[in-house]
Parts: structure tokens; C-alpha cells; sequence
């Protein structure tokens, strides 16, 4: 099976650097696989597989890993939309930002509010978000706007295991830390005039984009199940060159029972993204009065999905930092952009921007509809907090007018925007080759990190 | 001499390479690093006990099941671990007690979160009467 690496001349630079391709190399010996073992242009060196990773499975003959989907179970994007414009919000800025650094927990060791027993948590990792409508945080019209709308229907909480749910239990509702982050952004840019107003994003337009996974439940839920499957994997007759690499067979116990798992740990996450909305509405109408910010779309960018595609039929799809990206006319995505088809969140690093970009056909053929998830490291933490404080690095952004709320300082300076690829020219990679089209670039006014 | 551990570059997460004279102060100083990486330089009690019993495939194996427990404790109870009094611990399994107290907000600040011990450059190795022990985290 061979590699394909979508990239430019200075990107493949950058991922010729580190393991990225002996880690596509490797996947691609993986048993059952279908097609290429991709990577995008963001791609860089993960744990077996790497980050910015496609590899899809033949459903009767092929393998699941935990490791190809990520310790961050739909770790994903969510994008709401004011009716507001930069001017409305300007003057109340960081009265919005410390609103939502109160209401909205952040950072490490932060705990949520809510109080769940466990019975209730296996409630959350059945139905998702559709849990947190029915408890109050926001309403049908979001689930319409979900991937999977908000809740993977596979999903069993006998599968997670009981450190999973004491690990997650108390996080429900927080943003984490690391790379998480809420971000006030302003629409720059309009590059598809009939995609954003479908999407109903304008030039000016306050939106908010919400970037978070699952918490220690679903770190924990990828650990259990990285442990099970190198365990049984010789059961199988499978060995792999890296044990990270470590899967089952799609239709084994063992395979099965992590897929149920990992949808639990999607829906805690899609849960957390819809409480995490809930408290960001709840933010502006304190400040300005009002409440309709409407979800624009929620993608997840670490997931494993059965889907059917031109190459292979029925496939179990690994996408590991890469975006669902499926075009207009298919059945998955909302109805009102059934004519444009699936927006795909590419959030920038913090104080870049960030992109709204639209799947395509021709992913289907060439990636199984997927694409690129953000931007990628390109420094590591240590030399990001080298000759960096954070009290300088808050000055800079805020002279580029952004306003900066971190839970941590040295959470910031390792998060900085230098550490980071450059968003924009992945995005020109992925819009040449056609795997999804620029719709919309937005950039960031207000930062809330972990 | 080196020392008990160090932190280590990773273009997106962070290692820690511990040392000890045996293999059960390699761990408990992996366990250290780990406790380093959460919580800066924040001093940790022994006010609190807990058991620790596991069995593991070899071990490396054994180093990245400790280092899970450790965190288990810590991304749980809020438990920070500050020492280690091993019962047993050879190539596939350990009994330990640990000793550490609670997360409190007016002693300790806690900087970074952890997903997860992962099996990247692993290793767990003894060379001229030391035992070196390193493990990659995913941030």
C-alpha cells in the first residue's frame, strides 16, 4: 500500500523533519486497509500514528485502532454566529471575555459545574448532546447542525470503563487546557460569496469558535484499549512495527467493544462543546443583550466513522487530526446546506486566524471525504517558552488588537502563535487540491485558553 | 551526577527521563517528573496513602500502567503523589503505596494537564549501576 501526503514545498519540508513518514509508512502495513495511508498538509509526528493521519479499513477485513483515531476522542471544532459586528462588541470586549472566563471553566485541574452521578454520566455517553438539550443547554435546532447531530448512535457505556467515567465524571463542561480554546473572531474574509451566506456567515460578523475533545474520559477510554488491544492483538496473528500501531479486527470483541466506547467518549464531548455554547450564549446576552448565536456547524477532527465510499464500499474511516470534509447532495450533512455541502472548521492558532472551508467530491474519490484539522506544531513547548513571557507575548497580541484570557502563563507562551504551522498555507493546500474550498477566514479578537 | 529527572523536547508534548540507583527509584521519580510536568514546582505533602497494584505484558509496559495510575490519581481524585514505598516490583507487575495529599488551591498551582502516557521512545533500561526510565505524555 503506498502513501499520500498532500502538502506544498515548504510544508513538506517541515514534515520530512520529524517521524511523519515512517509514521504514514507504518500505518500503511497495517492489515485490511483500503486506498492510501494519507496525511495532510498539517501532518506531524503523533504517537503510531501520526497527527493529520487518514487510513481507512475494509469493515469485514480490515482493523480498528485506538491509536488512529487519538487519546482525544472527538477532540473538535464548533462555530456560532452573532448577528453582531466587530463595532457592537469592540467597546465591550473585555467585559465579554472576563464573562466567559467566569462562566466557563478552563485550565488545568479545572472542574465542572455540574454535579452528575454515574448514572447520569452513562446518560451523557449515550445521547450526547442531545443529553444537554434535554437539560437546558440549547435546542433542536443545534443537534440539526452536528456532525452525526451530536450523538453516534453505537455508543455503549457498559464499554467504558469505570476509571474512564471517574476520570471524566467531574470534567463535563470544561474547556481543558493545552491547545483548547474559545476564541471571538471577526469574518475577514469571503472567498465564496453563496457558501457563506448559506452558511450565514458575512463580512464584519462577530462569530465564536469553541475547540475542545473529551476530557479525561476519553483520554482515558484510548489508554484502556491501547492496553486490551496490544494484549489480544496476537490472538489475531497481527504484529506491527510499532506498538502504538497496536488493533483488532473491526468485527473482533475487542474491536467492537472499543467502537463503542470511543462513540461514548464522542458524545461526552459533544455534550461538553453543547453546554460549553450554552455558556457562551448566556455570556452575550449578559453583555449585549442578546442570545442568538447560532451554531454554524460542530465537526470532529479525532474519530473513527463507518462510512461508504467509492473506493472500498463500506469502510471504517480513521481520522486522526483530519476533518470530515463530504459534499453538497450527500445525506449526512444539514438539510439547509444539502445545495453547498459540509462545513469544514480549520481553527489557526492563537492570534493567527482561523477558516471555514466546504467539503467537496473530490475528496470523496481521493481522501474518503476527509481533510486537514488546524494548523500543526512546528516548535515544541519548550523553545515556544524560551526568551517568550507571557506577559509580553499578551502585550503583542493585544497591540495586533487581541485580547488574550489565559488560565495558566505558561500555557500561553507554549501556545503561542509561532509554535505553531502556518494555518493559511495548509488551507491553500488542501483548497488546490480540492479536497475542500475556502468559504470564509476569520480573525480572532478575544482568546479565552486553558 | 544527573539528576532524579529531566523533562525532555518533543515537538508537541513532553518526556520525562528519570533515574535511580534501582528500578523502583526510577519509577518513583517518573512518578515525580510526572507530578513536575502538573504541578510546577508546587511542594506536595504525604498526608494520604494510596494502593497501587498492577500487573503489565514487560517492563515498559509496567513503566507507562504505573505512570497511568499516577495520573488516574491525579486527573480522578485530584491526588498528587510525592512519594512511593514499593512492596514488589520486578518485570511484570508492582505493589506500591503512595503518598501524597489533595489538590489544594492555596499551596499548589497546577500548570498542565495530561491525556495520557503513551509508548513513544520508551524505555526502561540499566546502564553502569543505573536504572533509566523515560516515557513521552501527550498534552
Amino acid at each position: 500500500m503506498e502513501g499520500l501526503i498532500y502538502a506544498s514545498d515548504k510544508l513538506i519540508g517541515a514534515i520530512e523533519h520529524d517521524e511523519t513518514l515512517n509514521q504514514i509508512a507504518n500505518v500503511a502495513t497495517l492489515p485490511g486497509l483500503v486506498g492510501r495511508s494519507l496525511a495532510m498538509p498539517d501532518a506531524h509526528q503523533g504517537y503510531g500514528f501520526a497527527i493529520g493521519g487518514v487510513a481507512a479499513a475494509d469493515m469485514e477485513k480490515g482493523i480498528v485502532s485506538a491509536g488512529g483515531v487519538g487519546f482525544d476522542i472527538n477532540c473538535g471544532v464548533r462555530l456560532l454566529a452573532s448577528d453582531l459586528s466587530l463595532e457592537d462588541v469592540n467597546h465591550k470586549l473585555d467585559d465579554l471575555l472576563n464573562q466567559l472566563f467566569r462562566d466557563i471553566p478552563c485550565g488545568a485541574g479545572k472542574s465542572g459545574t455540574t454535579d452528575l452521578s454515574f448514572e447520569q454520566l452513562d446518560e451523557v455517553l449515550k445521547y450526547g448532546a442531545h443529553w444537554a438539550v434535554e437539560n437546558g443547554y440549547g435546542s433542536q435546532e443545534d443537534i440539526d447542525h452536528m456532525e452525526e447531530r451530536g450523538r453516534m448512535l453505537n455508543a455503549d457505556s457498559n464499554a467504558v470503563s469505570k476509571r474512564a467515567k471517574q476520570r471524566g465524571r467531574d470534567q463535563l463542561g470544561t474547556l481543558g487546557s493545552g491547545n483548547h480554546f474559545i476564541e471571538v473572531q471577526y469574518v475577514k474574509e469571503i472567498f465564496d460569496e453563496e457558501a457563506a451566506q448559506v452558511f450565514g456567515l458575512r463580512l464584519d460578523q462577530i462569530v465564536v469558535m469553541i475547540h475542545s475533545g473529551s476530557r479525561g474520559l476519553g483520554h482515558q477510554v484510548c489508554t484502556d484499549f491501547l492496553e486490551v488491544m496490544q494484549e489480544s492483538m496476537p490472538n489475531y496473528g497481527i504484529k506491527v512495527i510499532d506498538r502504538q500501531l497496536a488493533c483488532v479486527p473491526i468485527k473482533s470483541k475487542e474491536g467492537q467493544s472499543y467502537l463503542k466506547a470511543m462513540a461514548a467518549a464522542a458524545n461526552f464531548a459533544f455534550a461538553n462543546r453543547q453546554m460549553m455554547c450554552h455558556w457562551t450564549r448566556q455570556a452575550f446576552e449578559h453583555v449585549f443583550g442578546l442570545r442568538d448565536l447560532r451554531l454554524v456547524y460542530d465537526v470532529t477532527h479525532n474519530i473513527a466513522k463507518e462510512e461508504t465510499h467509492s473506493l472500498g464500499g463500506r469502510v471504517l474511516v480513521h481520522r486522526k487530526g483530519a476533518t470530515r470534509a463530504f459534499p453538497k447532495h450527500h445525506p449526512d450533512i444539514p438539510k439547509n446546506y444539502y445545495e453547498i455541502g459540509q462545513p469544514v472548521l480549520i481553527p489557526g492558532s492563537m492570534g493567527t486566524c482561523s477558516y471555514v472551508l466546504v467539503g467537496t467530491e473530490r475528496a470523496m474519490r481521493e481522501t474518503f471525504g476527509s481533510t486537514c484539522h488546524g494548523a500543526g506544531r512546528s516548535m515544541s513547548r519548550h523553545a515556544a517558552k524560551k526568551d517568550s513571557s507571557a506577559d509580553q507575548l499578551i502585550h503583542d497580541l493585544r497591540q495586533k488588537g487581541i485580547h488574550v484570557r489565559g488560565a495558566s502563563k505558561s500555557g500561553l507562551t507554549e501556545e503561542k502563535p509561532d509554535a505553531y504551522k502556518d494555518v493559511s498555507a495548509v488551507v491553500d493546500v488542501v483548497h488546490n487540491a480540492g479536497i475542500s474550498l475556502k468559504v470564509a477566514k476569520m480573525v480572532p479578537i478575544g482568546v479565552i485558553k486553558g | 551526577m544527573k539528576p532524579p529527572f529531566e523533562i525532555l523536547e518533543h515537538p508537541s508534548d513532553l518526556g520525562i527521563e528519570a533515574r535511580g540507583a534501582t528500578i523502583a527509584e526510577a519509577f518513583l521519580n517518573a512518578a515525580r517528573g510526572l507530578m513536575s510536568v502538573i504541578a510546577g514546582s508546587s511542594t506536595i505533602d504525604s498526608n494520604e496513602e494510596r494502593l497501587i497494584s498492577l500487573v503489565a505484558l514487560d517492563r515498559e509496559n509496567l513503566l507507562v500502567r504505573w505512570l497511568t495510575e499516577i495520573l488516574f490519581l491525579y486527573d480522578a481524585e485530584k491526588f498528587l503523589t510525592a512519594d512511593a514505598k514499593f512492596d514488589m516490583l520486578n518485570n511484570t507487575s508492582l505493589k506500591a503505596t503512595v503518598f501524597g495529599q489533595k489538590y489544594d488551591p492555596s499551596n499548589h498551582e497546577l500548570t498542565l494537564d495530561i491525556k495520557a502516557i503513551t509508548y513513544h521512545k520508551l524505555m526502561v533500561e540499566m546502564h553502569d549501576d543505573i536504572w533509566t526510565a523515560r516515557v513521552f505524555v501527550d498534552i
